[in-house]
């Protein structure tokens, strides 16, 4: 009863209108390539000096989740990932705009971000302390068998092994660029200060996606294509939704569990469980040209990972990614230190942190919806037209994370490098998954190696490592196997059931 | 970022009219180096707000320019256009340590001083099952064995302090560098590191909570939030260290814009309002004018070279 009082506070016509507001916001936000979650919820941090905590802290989160989503819209639309989190959404999401079917795209992305959240929110506010152990299970060698098994995904992804692990490789090379993580030095930096911390994760994105994605258009440019003809439709069908319930299901649940992971986030899990969705499913081939079931998978994946993060945060006083780190200084603050304490001092505020993660993935559903068909509209845009407009958000959005002119050359020189990829069939998302887990997975192989004086045997003992190790091994021994057993079955017919 | 485009096209205006008023007659820009969120940029968010409500009609504009260890922001700062318009928030690891591991196109030297307005206090706590409790354990187990502390990056400022500390104490540590300050201390409370450095505040929830225990301050006196936990000075090593908040200019500003800033700094470190939210945040709200600043900065800034030399880090990246 008491904890149902905590709740009163959220049905405040105030605190509901910030929510939505901060909800709408982000999902802007998000959906403009360039600015990010992170950005959103730090410089809005100072407006909530005035606020009462519930009502600040759940406008922050409100942002968070609309940013995180809000990535989608840009994705499939425009092929530029508005947040990392949504980078791997671009596989399917673009290719079903291209077809015509942005809105219904648009809706699955809505509404699988809507279950990805409401799941991770249920868990949330039921399981957060008892899962809130798993985050500090994770020392160096965890990381690093996490890491490794989530380098395996390349190999699936990759349609041409070879070229997928050329760009794999690549990536893992490029992401040495910048200070060691263990000694500090600078490598490869070629003296240039910019490039001191390494390349730019999120204009190397834009770059990757969307720059070089506009090369490709201009090449067709001169050859007279239709224009994309929109369908209007923004809701999935039945079929679809069948087609495409456990790959949300999936991705839900690798969100969570990745969520609560500290320093892994939202990319990481919507690459896993894109990879998952397509490992597990009937028709892996259809993944990667504008498959649902694809979109359903990251969606999901990358908004449980919102609310899962705040569970560690909660629970711990540790942050489970990025943006919750920055949460975290929304919450000190208000004078409220996260932590087990937390719970037993200020249960109204955790209590209407869980209600408020609630009602800003209902706004966002809403919102989401409704605003499907004015996004849409950006395809109606002549060709020309959006081409150039693109060019132009690419600049302003890798610019303005960072304001430093080095993330410009960042951004166009992975836009060649993308275009040239893409043109020559080797995979941008392969690249991409190793920019992103090559420095977790470095960082915690040195850290680890010397935590433990050198010794390699640390990196095979203990359950979760040894776990992730037997997954790495299944998951790139599985498909040889698999044609094996089918071979054999071929073989004796009698056999199959 | 809107806020950031309005003010630049505010400042490239301003700066074709006459200048006629008193300064600042513009919004005045501080550059932050690091992400918008951490700990130095909400302390320097605050720190705008509390001008603008404190100089009617003066607007600020709080600029991210993250990287290269805060070099690249701190340089920004130092080279820009030396009119007062332009400052830099002085953090320790970019002022003080930087310059000396290389990578860093300024030295101690081309700041222009303006104020210190808050001090982050240290400690060096014990992380979940260390096998030591208290200073005298601690010290004991380091006898025999490198104790692992972790610290948020190579060549960043705990890294050096707990460095710093063991020179002075005549131990041996063995650091284990973190990408950033969430990602140790969640190894701190998950075990897999024997210490840490940190702040009174998280120190306070998670000595609470049992995660950590506090081992010994880096002051010279005992502080209010830890009566129990002596300094290491008590104990006979004559070691202190904490890291600051402050504002400073480029070199050449006219003085008297730099009066009205160093004037505009006390103004606002002993605002009332000001200190209870920079207390919340776990800082301790203290000034020192600017001489005083570029003295204590001078000072880190020797004993830092000392501890670099010995790691074999100074001049690593030149």
């Amino acid at each position: 009863m008491e904890t149902l009082s905590y709740l009163a506070p959220l049905a405040q016509l105030d605190v509901l209108w910030t929510i939505a507001l901060g909800t709408l916001g982000g999902l802007i936000i998000g959906a403009l390539p360039g600015l990010t979650a992170t950005m959103g919820v730090a410089l809005l941090i100072p407006m909530t000096f005035g606020m009462a905590p519930v009502m600040g802290l759940n406008m922050l989160i409100g942002i968070y989740i609309g940013g995180i989503y809000g990535g989608c819209v840009s994705s499939i639309l425009l092929r530029t990932p508005g947040t990392p989190a949504s980078a791997a959404t671009v596989l399917d999401g673009y290719p079903m705009a291209q077809k015509g079917h942005a809105g219904k795209a648009l809706g699955m992305a809505t509404i699988a971000s809507t279950i990805g959240g409401l799941i991770a929110a249920v868990v949330l506010a039921t399981l957060a302390p008892q899962l809130a152990g798993i985050a500090l299970e994770f020392g160096a060698p965890e990381y690093f068998a996490l890491a490794l098994f989530g380098l395996t995904i390349i190999a699936s992804l990759s349609g041409d092994i070879l070229k997928g692990a050329i760009s794999g490789l690549l990536g893992i090379l490029i992401s040495c660029v910048g200070a060691d993580p263990i000694s500090g030095i600078s490598r490869f930096t070629f003296g240039i200060q910019g490039f001191a911390s390494g390349f730019a994760f999120t204009p190397a994105l834009i770059g990757l996606f969307a720059l070089s994605e506009v090369f490709t258009q201009i090449e067709r440019l001169a050859s007279k294509e239709p224009p994309v003809t929109l369908v209007k439709n923004r809701w999935p069908s039945w079929a679809d939704m069948k087609e495409s319930r456990s790959a949300l299901i999936r991705g839900s649940f690798i969100g969570t569990l990745i969520g609560i992971i500290p320093g892994t986030g939202s990319g990481t899990a919507s690459w896993i469980a894109y990879n998952e969705a397509r490992r597990s499913s009937k028709t892996p081939e259809k993944f990667g040209t504008g498959h649902m079931p694809g979109i359903a998978a990251t969606e999901s994946a990358n908004n449980a990972v919102c609310a899962a993060a705040l569970i560690p945060l909660l629970a711990l006083g540790v942050p489970g990614d990025v943006v919750t780190a920055v949460l975290m200084g929304g919450l000190m603050i208000q004078g409220l230190a996260p932590g087990p304490m937390l719970f037993q001092t200020n249960p109204d505020v955790v209590v209407g942190i869980f209600g408020g993660t609630f009602i800003a993935t209902i706004f966002m559903f809403i919102f989401g919806m409704a605003l499907i068909p004015v996004f849409s509209k950006i395809l109606m845009v002549p060709r020309r037209m959006l081409t150039i407009s693109i060019v132009l958000f690419c600049f302003i959005g890798s610019f303005s994370i960072n304001l430093n002119p080095v993330d410009l050359y960042t951004m166009v020189g992975f836009g060649v490098l993308g275009w040239g990829m893409q043109k020559f069939g080797f995979s941008q998302a392969a690249l991409c998954i190793a920019l992103i887990l090559g420095p977790m997975l470095e960082a915690n192989l040195r850290r680890g190696l010397l935590q433990a004086g050198d010794n390699l045997t640390e990196f095979l003992s203990g359950p979760i490592t040894l776990l992730f190790l037997a997954l790495t091994v299944l998951s790139l021994g599985w498909p040889m196997v698999a044609k094996a057993l089918a071979r054999k079955s071929n073989a004796r017919p009698e056999i199959t059931e | 970022m809107f806020k950031t485009t309005v003010a630049a096209i505010a400042l490239t205006l301003g700066a074709a009219t006459p200048v006629l008023a008193d300064f600042p007659e513009r919004p005045i820009q501080i550059i932050v180096p690091y992400s918008a969120g951490g700990s130095t940029d909400l302390g320097i968010r605050v720190v705008a707000d509390a001008l603008e409500s404190k100089f009617d009609g003066l607007r600020t504009v709080v600029r991210n320019q993250p990287g290269g260890g805060g070099g690249i922001g701190t340089s920004a700062a130092v080279h820009a256009r030396p009119d007062g318009y332009t400052l830099g928030a002085g953090a320790q690891g970019p002022i003080a340590i930087l310059p000396h591991v290389g990578g860093a196109d300024y030295t101690v030297d081309d700041f222009e001083f303006v104020g210190l307005f808050s001090r982050s206090l240290q400690l060096l706590v014990a992380c979940k099952d260390a096998p030591f409790n208290d200073y005298d354990s601690f010290m004991a187990y380091a006898q025999t064995k490198a104790p692992q502390i972790g610290n948020s990056g190579a060549g960043g400022a705990n890294h050096v302090s707990a460095e710093a500390f063991a020179k002075a104490a005549g131990i041996k540590i063995e650091s284990i560098p973190f990408g950033g300050s969430s990602e140790a201390r969640t190894a701190c409370i998950g075990g897999h590191i024997d210490a840490m450095v940190a702040s009174p505040a998280e120190a306070k929830t998670a000595a609470d909570a049992g995660q950590m225990t506090p081992l010994f301050v880096m002051e010279d006196k005992r502080i209010d939030l830890f009566p129990d936990t002596p300094t290491a000075v008590e104990k006979g090593v004559d070691f202190t260290w904490s890291s600051y908040k402050g504002l400073f200019a480029p070199k050449g500003i006219p003085a008297a814009d730099l009066d009205w800033l160093r004037n505009a700094v006390k103004e606002v470190a002993s605002d009332p309002a000001f200190i209870a939210k920079m207390t919340e945040m776990g800082e301790f709200v203290t000034y020192e004018d600017g001489p005083a600043f570029e003295a204590r900065v001078k000072k880190d800034s020797a004993m830092s070279k000392a501890v670099l030399e010995d790691l074999g880090l100074l001049g690593m990246n030149k």
